[in-house]
């Protein structure tokens, strides 16, 4: 294990944060709020602690997978630390496990919350609760690979440990490019996000705020209704735009830089657009009904599954009201996902896609015994080695939801709220049903289980091995 | 001109493809990498794709590199250089034929069988590819200057044959032992340049006042005609071995017995495979052919390992390389050179004295570095002609091209503000070998020998100190 090198990342990543730290304090400024100190010391002491941790280079600069999914993990666990003392510095979040709960759930893009007043807190906490979102989305490490120079070329392994999906490739030979264009075309679409609801009325604070949610597939509102409170017109840009930011951003490339038409060959994104679009017809029937009229139905259905599929978790209504068919289809989403390459979680349309085509597969088998029939993905064949990490990725997956259902059950509440607690959190969503629906909040478990979902949260974001090798005796040997 | 244009970092780098990574693809592309050009790979094994990705900061691609929808997929339209180097000659000449077809690119093919290798001006002319590299050849050329010459450990040669670098280690009690570079120079009847020294591991430009020891490696550059008269003058051996003995049969020993009859040494080669040895006795009617073990200790003795005045063992396998390298040292004291394929042990091998080595990839890459470096400049500037790595790529010696009056032309050598670390080794000006000393000037239409610790030059003005 290479220290020198993750204790220099690390090091990077803290003095990124402690750039970040100081735009929130811009914002406590902006509105005269006695924030701004707590916010500008931290930035100050994170650009001081980073700057020590990176002012030796180390000589050795080898790095492997295993490097690279230990500084993820790191990394992310740093940035909670550091993300959350704002919150409990300035007293808006008295409870330090709330904090990080709360600056976990940005980070990893969940948007599960602990507050069950959110207008209470200052703009400034408010615009950086969404603004870890934004940031979580994408990746700080892609960040922080676009904008350093790492001598080296193994660095696909920060790229892979942070980067979600069961195959992640570059756009472009070059790593600092492709993070480069990733995040580029991040920030293109966040600005079109903001521009278009700022001109649709809504004020500029909240259009940046729920920008940022709606890009890193986060959901930390800022108003107590979520998004209830806006026009059906700011909604359906921001179903819209839910559903943009949960396809690869692989096809973005194809889009801008290659064609149209290899863009739209993607497996995986003619599934998830087809999924979105069974979903939202089966919701639109059943609550057809109690709605005024269709186009509300509709908007509603829409906004619903845009924001369970994409693990946004942003709601219109309460969702919790709903008959028990909705909710099972959302449910369901839940673990399904968004796309491999995009800002979201769950476990991802494409891995769904390769189990399903392996147990037709299997079952092609017992008829054909001696029949060989190699699965394909996007026209191209499957090595065997990604079929069976997929296969171990969900069995790990239902390993620890199992176990952290059973831990949080001892909270004593009822099933269905344990269930949808850590899917909610593990698939990085937000909201569930029953008591942690759309209209309540997490702040009534124990801190046991608190700390058990943040575990889950940034399991999830980090596709779980990254953060379980951290676990493993043998790492931290040699 | 401006000088930000010429500065490091806004030098972009190339997109190159390189289709099969085998041994030589995968050296290329370590080499290319840290050179910061933008490379694909393409390789019919996606396990070699992947190993080859996660190492360095490459895309890969598994398919076969002569279909035109994989070199589309791999963005030969935008790309500037297709090397391939599979290991069939007839798909990387196919692979260079689609790619010049598909997209509007430079195109490097290796090809080795000797069928075509003689053909290779014709092939490159006809299909406009900008390099035909064969990795046994070049090695067969090095090893028969070595030959030529059996006192130096390295001989590169540079301005088209008139000037040549050599490498030699000095022997206990020679007369260069204690001696300054300045006092030398004074002594020598000719004008000979120390370019480069290596001492207890470490490799040294050596300034005028730096003083000689005996066990040094030492590195000099000199006109053709000036080598064999300092060496006397030193007094080390000058003349060629008049024998040699070639251990296995294959391509680098055909081409290699194929250069040193021309040059009338009588060659002996040993092959194990009857088949093989009936081939090579009709191809090299003059050379004599022994069938049988070249690991054999008897028959080594039989045919005179301990007379002869130059060993070449090139079986396929290194380790047998080596170790027969090892035991003729210890029973004869003739020149022997060894060649190695996989350079993972370099280092050991380093330590293990074993005379000259030569490593037929590095050859290879160091052709295609040098057109790469110079394909990167604009093609009207001072570009790379020759690139050598020397000492275990501690140090590279490069020839550039004077194409344009620059920040370098014209001024007294004595005047520019020189890189530390750093040599002019000799200048060439129209066949005229100038050894440079303060007063003289570099011009346009000269060639000049650079010999330098730092890498990744590739324009003369990166000499300066920026």
């Amino acid at each position: 294990m290479n220290l020198p090198i993750i204790r220099y990342i690390l090091g990077h990543i803290i003095k990124l944060e402690g750039l970040f730290l100081l735009l929130p304090f811009l914002v406590a400024l902006l509105y005269r709020e006695s924030t701004a100190y707590t916010y500008l010391s931290l930035a100050v002491a994170g650009f001081a602690i980073g700057f020590l941790l990176t002012r030796r280079k180390p000589e050795n600069t080898v790095f492997y997978l295993k490097e690279g999914c230990v500084t993820t993990a790191l990394s992310w666990i740093a940035l909670s630390l550091l993300g959350c003392l704002p919150f409990y510095f300035t007293g808006e979040i008295p409870s330090f496990t709330d904090a990080l709960f709360e600056t976990v759930s940005g980070f990893t893009t969940t948007g599960a919350s602990i507050l069950s007043d959110v207008e209470a807190l200052s703009h400034s906490s408010l615009f950086w609760r969404s603004f870890t979102h934004w940031i979580g989305g994408m990746g700080v490490l892609v960040f922080l690979l676009a904008i350093i120079p790492l001598s080296g070329g193994s660095h696909i392994n920060l790229l892979r440990a942070e980067s979600p999906g069961p195959s992640v490739g570059k756009l472009v030979p070059k790593m600092k490019t492709t993070a480069r264009i990733l995040y580029l075309i991040y920030l293109a679409m966040t600005i079109i996000e903001i521009l278009i609801l700022f001109v649709s009325g809504m004020p500029l604070f909240d259009s940046v705020t729920l920008s940022f949610g709606t890009a890193g597939t986060g959901g930390f509102g800022v108003k107590n209704s979520s998004l209830a409170d806006y026009t059906a017109f700011q909604q359906w840009v921001v179903t819209i735009f839910m559903i943009l930011f949960g396809i690869n951003f692989n096809a973005y490339y194809l889009l801008l830089f290659k064609s149209i038409r290899q863009a739209f060959k993607i497996e995986e994104v003619r599934w998830y657009l087809a999924i979105i679009a069974a979903s939202t017809g089966v919701i639109f029937l059943e609550i057809l009904d109690t709605m005024e009229n269709g186009f509300q139905a509709l908007t509603h259905a829409a906004f619903q599954v845009a924001s369970i599929i994409t693990t946004t978790g942003y709601s219109t209504l309460d969702f919790n009201a709903w008959s028990s068919v909705c909710k099972v289809v959302l449910v369901l989403l839940m673990f399904i996902g968004a796309c491999a390459g995009s800002t979201g979680g769950g476990i991802k349309v494409s891995r769904i896609l390769i189990l399903f085509k392996a147990i037709r597969a299997e079952l092609t088998s017992y008829i054909h015994p001696k029949s060989i029939r190699r699965i394909k993905m996007d026209d191209k064949p499957l090595e065997d080695a990604m079929i069976h990490s997929v296969n171990v990725y969900i069995a790990t997956f239902v390993i620890l939801f199992t176990a952290s259902v059973f831990v949080i059950s001892f909270d004593g509440h009822d099933l269905i709220t344990n269930f949808t607690a850590v899917a909610a959190t593990i698939n990085n969503i937000g909201p569930g049903l029953e008591l942690v629906g759309p209209a309540s909040n997490f702040g009534f478990f124990s801190p046991l289980s608190k700390y058990v979902m943040i575990f889950d949260m940034l399991a999830g974001r980090l596709e779980l091995f990254p953060l379980l090798l951290l676990f493993h005796p043998r790492v931290w040997k040699a | 001109m401006s000088i930000l244009g010429k500065n490091k970092q806004s030098r972009k780098g190339l997109n190159i493809i390189i289709v099969g990574c085998g041994k030589v693809g995968s050296t290329l592309v370590e080499q290319l990498s840290r050179e910061g050009h933008a490379i694909t790979i393409i390789d019919r094994n996606p396990k070699k794709v992947q190993e080859l990705a996660g190492l360095y900061d490459v895309m890969g691609l598994a398919g076969n590199g002569a279909s035109y929808s994989v070199q589309m997929e791999a963005g030969i339209e935008d790309a500037d250089l297709l090397i391939a180097v599979t290991a069939s000659d007839e798909l990387n000449l196919l692979c260079c034929t689609v790619a010049k077809q598909a997209g509007d690119c430079a195109a490097i093919a290796r090809v080795r069988t000797p069928d075509y290798s003689k053909e290779a001006p014709y092939l490159r002319e006809k299909l406009g590819l900008a390099m035909i590299i064969n990795p046994e050849l070049e090695a067969a050329r090095e090893a028969a200057g070595l030959i030529s010459l059996p006192t130096a450990l390295e001989v590169n040669s540079f301005a088209h044959g008139h000037a040549e670098l050599i490498q030699f280690k000095i022997p206990e009690n020679n007369i260069l032992s204690g001696m300054s570079i300045v006092s030398m120079s004074q002594q020598s009847p000719v004008n000979v340049l120390i370019c480069a020294v290596e001492r207890g591991g470490q490799v040294h430009i050596p300034s005028g006042d730096f003083v000689l020891e005996s066990g040094d490696i030492i590195s000099f550059a000199a006109p053709r005609e000036a080598i064999r008269s300092f060496l006397q003058h030193i007094n080390m051996k000058t003349n060629h071995a008049r024998s040699t003995l070639i251990i296995g049969g294959g391509r680098s020993s055909y081409y290699l017995a194929n250069l040193l009859l021309q040059m009338g040494v009588t060659v002996k080669i040993i092959e194990q495979n009857y088949e093989r040895c009936e081939e090579l006795s009709t191809l090299l009617p003059k050379a004599t052919i022994i069938h049988g073990d070249g690991t054999d200790a008897d028959l080594l003795q039989e045919e005179g390992l301990e007379t002869v005045e130059s060993i070449v063992p090139l079986t396929g396998i290194d380790e047998e390389n080596i170790m027969l390298t090892l035991y003729a040292r210890q029973v004869s004291g003739a020149k022997i050179i060894t060649k190695i394929n996989r350079p993972t042990f370099k280092d050991v091998i380093s330590t293990l004295d074993l005379g000259s080595v030569i490593y037929p990839r590095l050859i290879t890459c160091e052709a295609i570095v040098a057109y790469v470096r110079a394909k990167a400049n604009s093609m009207d500037s001072n570009n790379v002609e020759t690139l050598y790595h020397m000492f275990d790529s501690r140090a590279e010696a490069l020839e550039f091209r004077i194409k344009q009056a620059s920040e370098v032309t014209n001024i007294p050598l004595m005047e520019l503000s020189l890189k530390k670390d750093l040599l002019i080794a000799c200048i060439n000006r129209g066949g005229t070998i100038i050894i440079p000393g303060g007063q003289d000037c570099i011009r346009v239409g000269d060639t000049v020998m650079v010999v330098t610790t730092h890498t990744g030059f590739h324009d003369i003005e990166d000499i300066l100190n920026s």
